[in-house]
């Protein structure tokens, strides 16, 4: 057993992000290194949160003494905070929008988490999502511009390891 | 221009015809007694003490950085006899705060000390910026 952490330079967490195409018949074709000049790593994040909930269905019955349940489809999402960074924010990386204009767009995102590293065997969850909840903020005793992100995963995620 | 160079350049123009002139010497002791005791209505100035610290920590550690000047100014005068202009005095030193430029906090605090028949007044000057 060992834990995953992210503190060291090789192990930092790297958000992907692709949406220069329609990647849904396959994500991974996103991130292949013929598209490294599509995709970009969202920088500064500052937290990150991984939602997977599957829905549950719940029932009572006259003999059972304790409730059943079935489960219903899953909601996933990828929660962050980041500090807005102007490059990936306001601008192009080749054909994929910036943040701003994604959400704008409302375009659909193919999307690669890594949860420690990006080095051969680090593991990651990839899927597609739309860009949600952007909500930049600052204030006079933090003025540097923060917000939070949300992205709405379409379907399931995919584990994987890099190659 | 350094910061307290900023400043003194500004507490000069603003303190000009008043009581109280302006040194640019550092307020340093001499036999044991404070240059700024030794020599009454002048105002000094101390080096810049600088701090950095992280305003947003980040995962990535391209992390948001600020820096905390704090500078310390002092003026005594006679307790039994202050200048008239005093009150205009510390309120033109408190105000020199804000001919800094590029920070985003920029604060002063006066404090006064009486002892046997001085009266320090003690600025202390707070900025900060991001890095």
């Amino acid at each position: 057993m060992a834990y995953i952490g992210v503190n060291a330079t090789a192990d930092f967490v790297t958000l992907r992000l692709n949406n220069s195409a329609d990647f849904s018949s396959n994500i991974a074709a996103a991130f292949v290194a013929g598209e490294s000049s599509n995709y970009y790593d969202v920088p500064s994040m500052q937290e990150v949160t991984v939602n997977a909930t599957p829905g549950i269905f719940r029932w009572k019955q006259l003999d059972s003494l304790s409730e059943k349940a079935v489960t219903t489809s899953s909601t996933n999402s990828v929660a962050l905070t980041v500090v807005l960074d102007d490059t990936t924010f306001y601008s192009n990386t080749g054909s994929s929008y910036g943040i701003l204009d994604t959400v704008n767009n409302k375009t659909k995102t193919a999307f690669r988490l890594y949860w420690s590293g990006t080095s051969s065997s680090d593991r990651h969850i990839e899927g597609e999502a739309y860009l949600s909840a952007l909500a930049p903020t600052v204030t006079p005793d933090s003025p540097v511009w923060t917000s939070p992100l949300t992205l709405e995963v379409v379907g399931d995620f995919t584990p994987g390891q890099v190659a | 221009m350094s910061l307290r160079s900023d400043l003194l350049a500004n507490v000069t123009t603003q303190l000009n015809g008043s009581s109280v002139s302006v040194t640019s010497e550092l307020p340093w002791s001499a036999g044991g007694v404070e240059l700024y005791r030794k020599n009454k209505k002048k105002f000094y100035l101390s080096e810049t003490d600088q701090d950095l610290t992280q305003l947003q920590s980040t995962l990535d550690t391209s992390d948001v950085f600020q820096t905390e000047d704090t500078l310390t100014g002092f003026i005594t005068v006679d307790a039994k006899n202050q200048p008239a202009d005093i009150q205009t005095v510390v309120s033109a030193v408190l105000n020199s705060r804000l001919s800094v430029d590029n920070y985003f906090v920029r604060e002063c605090l006066v404090n006064t000390a009486t002892d046997a028949d001085e009266i320090v007044y003690t600025f202390e000057y707070r900025f900060v910026k991001l890095t």
